[in-house]
């Protein structure tokens, strides 16, 4: 790690939340509708994701806004805010009901409910309504070197994996592409500190020509010519750092999730593009071809 | 001003049907919760916003430069049930006709001038400035609701999407080649687009975004007015709202700036192209209340 980084880890409250397994539901009526209007039924969202884990594809699933790994929620209202804020990118988190008690994963994001990935063999213990407790910590993360950026839900483990250089006051993260402002869509109405915002993929001939295509889900992104702290908008000379968190989507204004993790001025902040800029790899969690 | 066209539409074979709604209360979240929203910068704020009767901010007044959080102009009314209201907020089109059935202004004629969107979901309603010192929040207001299935004959791959076929025929339009063109006061591009991007388009409202005030002042748009045309470039909205390069969206200004990230003023879209089917052209008066001659 970079010693010119001074962070404010020894300060973090590190404390449990939890969240139970997920059922998947569905509206009645069900469909989502592709931008021509032809309606689809389509899983992705909730429960125990067998197939899609951090690491693989963020495209051409048979499913809509796929979640990889275990997704949770609890189911006390005001609980549920809790998980959601207090839950940082990167936090341990354990098994603490049924045949898979005492198993250990890891959140790799946080959407309509958080995500959390476990190896598949512990997915085959797992049921619907399992309890997993979070470590929460990470809120509050400052890089005291470095004050002009500001971290959302970035876990220590994470800010350490981040690999973060620094250049003349400069930060630079390594992420594996960037993303045209123009293209950001669902989610621009919501506060900057909660769930994502999703790239907009209708323009699939756009989605090819920039490689879009190609992110994997726990891809590192970065964004210029956008403000993240209060909201995400528009805003010449200012850029985010972000999360693949979720698969993309059928739907127009949709696409995989685009969660904050860091957002400064430009003369603070900058990104460089590295392949390897993704979260299984970086926080250890898999090696993918 | 001059304006209308000839397009041929299927006026003819839109239903009329009454869509109520009731002038509705402004909410504030309460204790203990603090009342501020905070601005795109984090700056806590208390200001007016949506819902409730406006009474010094009409359409055709400014969007921005009011100390509000996207306020409706004129009146705006609810169904309190959600099914009801989701009825009254996808029936009721711009350019309707409604009327205040109940209290101290019943029998008054005014026109829907637009819609908001997700976590309020109002209609907005203009009637004359002296008929809204008498009336009350509670009152009855009925849409005589008709738009909805209206289509261009002759530019099927034009969407509409709750304008009224009274409201259509007075817009200025221009016909080429597989293309139609309309009036709008401006032109806003896809990064400047903002809440709604993603929700339902058969509603509700479109924001675009005003974080970046040096932006707005160099393109004009920190000039827009309520009941604007606008035109969002590369925004299809068909089946919600999203970026696709080539489609075009036009709407009306429904309500103003406010100072929230991804929250300028929000934009009732009313009809939808995918690939250049439909385009704008500028008109500076391509305004509601030129368009229908309302009443002060």
């Amino acid at each position: 790690m970079n010693q010119g980084l001074r962070w404010n880890f020894d300060d973090l409250v590190e404390m449990a939340v939890t969240g139970r397994v997920s059922q998947p539901t569905l509206r009645r009526g069900g469909y989502v509708h592709r931008p021509d209007g032809v309606g689809e039924m389509l899983p992705g969202m909730s429960g125990i994701m067998y197939s899609a884990r951090v690491g693989d594809r963020a495209f051409g699933w048979a499913a809509d806004h796929v979640e990889p790994g275990v997704s949770i929620a609890n189911p006390d209202e005001r609980a549920d805010y809790a998980l959601h804020y207090l839950t940082c990118i990167g936090n341990e988190a354990e098994v603490v009901t049924g045949f898979a008690r005492g198993a250990k994963g890891v959140v790799t994001g946080e959407h309509a409910r958080l995500l959390v990935d476990f190896a598949p063999e512990i997915l085959d213990e797992m049921t619907v309504g399992d309890t997993v407790q979070i470590r929460a910590q990470g809120r509050g993360l400052k890089l005291e070197s470095h004050p002009e950026i500001e971290f959302k839900k970035t876990s220590p483990s994470l800010a350490r994996a981040l690999g973060l250089q620094e250049k003349t006051g400069r930060i630079s993260c390594p992420v594996t592409r960037e993303l045209p402002a123009r293209i950001m869509g669902s989610g621009a109405e919501l506060n900057a500190e909660f769930v994502d915002q999703d790239l907009m993929s209708g323009d699939r001939v756009l989605m090819t020509e920039l490689g879009i295509d190609q992110m994997r889900l726990g891809d590192l992104i970065g964004i210029r010519d956008v403000d993240h702290r209060f909201g995400r908008s528009y805003r010449t000379g200012w850029t985010a750092v972000c999360l693949c968190i979720h698969g993309d989507s059928v739907m127009t204004g949709h696409g995989p999730g685009i969660l904050t993790l860091m957002t400064g001025p430009a003369e603070y902040l900058d990104f460089h593009i590295d392949a390897g800029a993704n979260i299984a790899h970086t926080l250890g969690i898999r090696e993918t071809a | 001003m001059t304006a209308g066209n000839t397009l041929s539409t299927n006026a003819a074979d839109i239903v009329a049907v009454s869509a109520a709604g009731h002038v509705v209360h402004p909410g504030l979240p309460g204790l203990p919760a603090e009342p501020y929203r905070l601005a795109a910068d984090g700056t806590p704020f208390l200001l007016p916003t949506y819902g409730g009767i406006v009474y010094n901010v009409s359409v055709g007044d400014r969007a921005f430069g009011w100390a509000a959080d996207c306020i409706h102009p004129g009146v705006s009314i609810h169904q309190a049930d959600d099914l009801k209201n989701r009825g009254l907020n996808v029936f009721a089109c711009v350019g309707n006709r409604a009327k205040v059935m109940t209290g101290g202004a019943a029998g008054t004629t005014g026109v829907v001038t637009g819609k908001s969107g997700r976590f309020s979901e109002q209609v907005i309603v203009h009637f004359p400035r002296e008929a809204r010192t008498r009336m009350a929040v509670g009152d009855q207001v009925l849409v005589r609701a008709e738009g909805r299935g209206l289509s261009l004959a002759d530019h099927p791959a034009v969407s509409l999407k709750g304008i009224s076929p009274e409201l259509l025929r007075a817009l200025p339009a221009d016909e080429t080649d597989g293309q139609v063109a309309f009036g709008v006061a401006a032109s806003i591009p896809a990064h400047l687009v903002g809440a709604g991007l993603g929700l339902t388009s058969e509603g509700g409202s479109l924001h675009m975004q005003s974080t970046d005030r040096a932006l707005l002042a160099e393109l004009g748009l920190d000039r827009l007015r309520l009941g604007d045309f606008v035109a969002l470039e590369d925004t299809d909205s068909r089946y919600n709202h999203g970026y696709l390069q080539g489609a075009r969206a036009i709407g009306v200004v429904a309500s103003t700036d406010g100072p929230r990230a991804g929250y300028g003023p929000g934009i009732a879209i009313l009809m939808t192209a995918p690939a250049g089917q439909l385009a704008g052209f500028e008109v500076p008066e391509a305004n509601l209340v030129d368009l229908l001659d309302l009443d002060e």
